[in-house]
């Protein structure tokens, strides 16, 4: 076989001279190509050029902790639907005194006593001008702690960095982390990375380049809880994702736009399910939306599949959630051996949004709405500098 | 004509209904006052060659307190009992119950069952547990509400029926016959003739729906109280409204049954007002102004537009239909329904349903 000879071009910009040289590091670190002309030429680009081994010594660092993740392995023999697996969690993070805190806060398991004491029931309450006002504070710093989190979100930073911003962000605003203790929840937050659905726990995994993680904060203030969550992109994302997350806040938008006096809570999954399934998606069936008040959890249960048994009908006055968990692959979810994290059967991908709402005589009040870019959720933001 | 041939098009066969692993698996709940013989009717249920793989779970099931759950299983004879851990649910609301969770778990361990029997406690209310395994079937669980057979002592039962509860709370043993599929009026040796009737007729006042099977010993052969298939319409057979006439007259301040039947077709969103109004608002009054208030509701019902009988079904405050066999082109449409509940009254609820039936 006749050998080709290859003709390399200098990698420095706006120069077209042949390259014959390598750049050692580059070698080193197993990346390819990094050819010069010669070395002042290297040295002249040498500012742009050493962003490369950063950006590889960061993967390779990532992919070394990915590693020890999975030696850390605290379920042998449990079989993973997918590639994400558990890290190392950090210790309990403490509320201070003098920040209110819901009953289950200091129980051993978490128990919501109050929560549990009118299980059963399907009245749904309506809330007066006063409760209304609560529980749109509450929104209101529930939404400025997920914007905190928005910001952080790159390559390189653990979940459980998210977490202790969330957690000093709602201390800042006198507020008690939701989650934290909610029947045994170990962290402030839920961070949902790529198959996990909801629940996930922050942990020491540092997030991916074309990673989707959901974060999911609630937060309780003077007595009342504010919930909601949004879907970011790490990074680039494949097309497939960004259709996946674009789809679900679509989905979340329409059913939250027939939200008025009169609907029954029965015919939201109709909506949410129609609009997913059109694209190839599923509706996850296990969790739904939710009244929320001074209960962080209660009635009504809203699923969002399609032809469920829903109780109720919407009223003014009342509160609750929206959240539609969407897969890429199957509906069915299972359940990691911490009990929390619940991750897709097929391991494909999961996306979620969610806001909580107040019945308006007309329509209804998005309480967890963004303050600026026109309410937009952070994604879009992304797309748009993609 | 050679049969392998590609060339023309074969007529489609029909597709496989589903396969063995999507099978899915019948839960009786047993209610019963303590001592009217649930447990032997269990022991009875559990020893009887059966060939069937039957799961039974004693103690109280789905209060949310309960962490744990005795266990027992029984096949052909066999008997043993394990520990199932319910584990816990989650952050936001699960729509399965953890219970139901936990039964699917452990058939993941055990292998599948074939049969589900849930043992309540003597004061426990079937409602809610009935809410639990009565389950959207899109949440594609593989267990499934048979019925509810309710255990009657035929020598004290009347008097536990008849039994009043301060602050107009509703008598247990009346709310557990009220929710029944089929009454099973046990230790009929014990006691004479006219006390049976009068227990029996007084079962009919309260709930004209469910079959009542006399039995000795709770021995009772099995064909009759298992797959009632209660909530699906997989064994629809028609709505034999023939019994309901006979006990209307009964007159009841509280737990009753009511039936009437309308000829006439109702349009779908009239029908999801009429049984709203009822289940969710309770703003339906009867004539001394107390709210109905409904604890079982069934019914065949003609929609405007759709060839089909469609099948309503209530447990307190939720509600499903369900389409079935089509209509004949020769019978005439009609609308048969059945409450059982308090402060109900026939007329009101007729008048009310047949403001909404069109005219055409």
């Amino acid at each position: 076989m006749a050998a080709t000879a290859v003709v390399r071009v200098c990698e420095s910009i706006n120069c077209t001279k042949e390259a014959k040289l390598q750049c050692p590091t580059c070698i080193k670190l197993g990346i390819e190509g990094s050819f010069f002309c010669e070395q002042e030429c290297f040295k002249g680009s040498w500012k742009e050029h050493k962003q490369v081994h950063k950006k590889e010594r960061m993967k390779i660092n990532m992919k070394a902790q990915n590693e020890a993740a999975v030696s850390f392995n605290p379920w042998p023999g449990y079989v993973f639907s997918g590639p994400l697996r558990p890290f190392p969690k950090s210790t309990l993070r403490v509320v201070p005194e003098g920040i209110e805190k819901p009953d289950y806060a200091d129980h051993p398991e978490g128990y919501p006593a109050s929560e549990m004491e009118i299980r059963g029931s399907t009245q749904i309450k309506v809330l007066n001008k006063d409760e209304i006002e609560g529980l749109r504070t509450a929104c209101k710093y529930g939404r400025e702690v997920l914007d905190v989190a928005a910001a952080m979100i790159r390559p390189g930073v653990t979940t459980d960095d998210i977490d202790e911003a969330v957690h000093n962000a709602c201390i800042e605003r006198k507020c008690y982390p939701s989650p934290l203790n909610y029947r045994g929840f170990p962290k402030s937050c839920c961070t949902s990375v790529n198959e996990v659905i909801c629940h996930g726990i922050p942990d020491k995994r540092p997030l991916e380049e074309g990673d989707i993680v959901n974060v999911d904060i609630t937060v309780f203030h003077n007595g009342y809880h504010g919930d909601l969550n949004e879907t970011f992109f790490v990074g680039k994302v494949d097309d497939k994702s960004k259709e996946l997350v674009q789809t679900t806040y679509e989905a979340l938008k329409e059913a939250i736009n027939m939200v008025k006096p009169g609907v029954r809570y029965r015919d939201v999954g109709n909506v949410i399910q129609k609009k997913v399934q059109a694209h190839g998606f599923s509706v996850v069936r296990t969790y739904c939306g939710h009244g929320i008040h001074r209960l962080f959890h209660t009635t009504p249960s809203i699923p969002h599949y399609s032809k469920n048994k829903a109780i109720g009908v919407m009223k003014p006055g009342h509160a609750f959630t929206i959240e539609p968990m969407i897969n890429m692959g199957k509906w069915q979810d299972s359940l990691w051996p911490d009990d929390w994290t619940a991750v897709t059967v097929d391991g494909k991908r999961s996306a979620q949004f969610e806001h909580t709402l107040i019945v308006t005589e007309t329509g209804c009040d998005i309480l967890t709405a963004r303050q600026d870019k026109d309410g937009q959720p952070h994604f879009l933001d992304q797309l748009e500098t993609l | 004509m050679s049969v392998s041939s590609d060339e023309d098009c074969p007529d489609l066969v029909p597709a496989e209904a589903g396969s063995s692993t999507s099978k899915k698996i019948p839960v009786t709940v047993i209610t019963g006052y303590l001592g009217a013989g649930k447990t032997t009717l269990l022991n009875h249920i559990l020893t009887e060659q059966h060939n069937k793989k039957i799961a039974v779970i004693l103690n109280e099931f789905g209060t949310g307190s309960a962490v744990e759950s005795s266990m027992a299983m029984g096949q052909t004879g066999e008997l043993y009992e394990e520990w199932l851990e319910l584990r816990n649910g989650c952050l936001c609301c699960s729509v399965k119950d953890n219970g139901i969770q936990a039964i699917e778990r452990l058939m993941e361990k055990k292998g599948r069952f074939d049969y589900i029997l849930l043992e309540t406690t003597g004061l426990a209310d079937p409602g809610p547990i009935a809410s639990i395994f009565w389950l959207d079937d899109e949440l594609g669980c593989n267990i499934y509400l048979d019925g509810i057979i309710t255990v009657v002592d035929a020598k004290y039962s009347l008097n536990q029926l008849l039994e009043k509860k301060p602050d107009k709370v509703i008598n247990e043993a009346v709310r557990q016959v009220a929710l029944a599929d089929l009454v099973l009026l046990n230790k009929v040796d014990l006691v004479d003739k006219n006390l049976i009737m009068k227990t029996e007729n007084h079962i009919k006042s309260i709930n004209s729906l469910a079959d009542i099977v006399h039995t000795v010993k709770a021995k009772v052969d099995l064909q009759k109280i298992l797959d009632l298939h209660a909530y699906d319409t997989s064994k629809y057979q028609g709505f034999r409204t023939e019994r309901f006439q006979a006990t209307s007259s009964h007159i009841d301040p509280f737990i009753v049954s009511v039936t009437f039947e309308v000829f006439g077709s109702i349009t779908s969103v009239d029908l999801d007002s009429y049984i709203q109004n009822l289940l969710w608002d309770k703003s339906v009054c009867n004539p001394n102004g107390n709210p109905m208030e409904i604890l079982r509701m069934k019914g065949e019902v003609s929609l405007v537009a759709e060839a089909r009988r469609v099948i309503v079904q209530a447990v307190n405050e939720l509600y499903d239909r369900e389409v079935t066999t089509p209509w004949e082109a020769d019978s005439a449409r009609k609308c048969t329904l059945v409450f059982i509940g308090r402060n109900l009254d026939e007329k009101v609820l007729r008048q009310k349903f047949t403001d909404l039936i069109g005219l055409a």
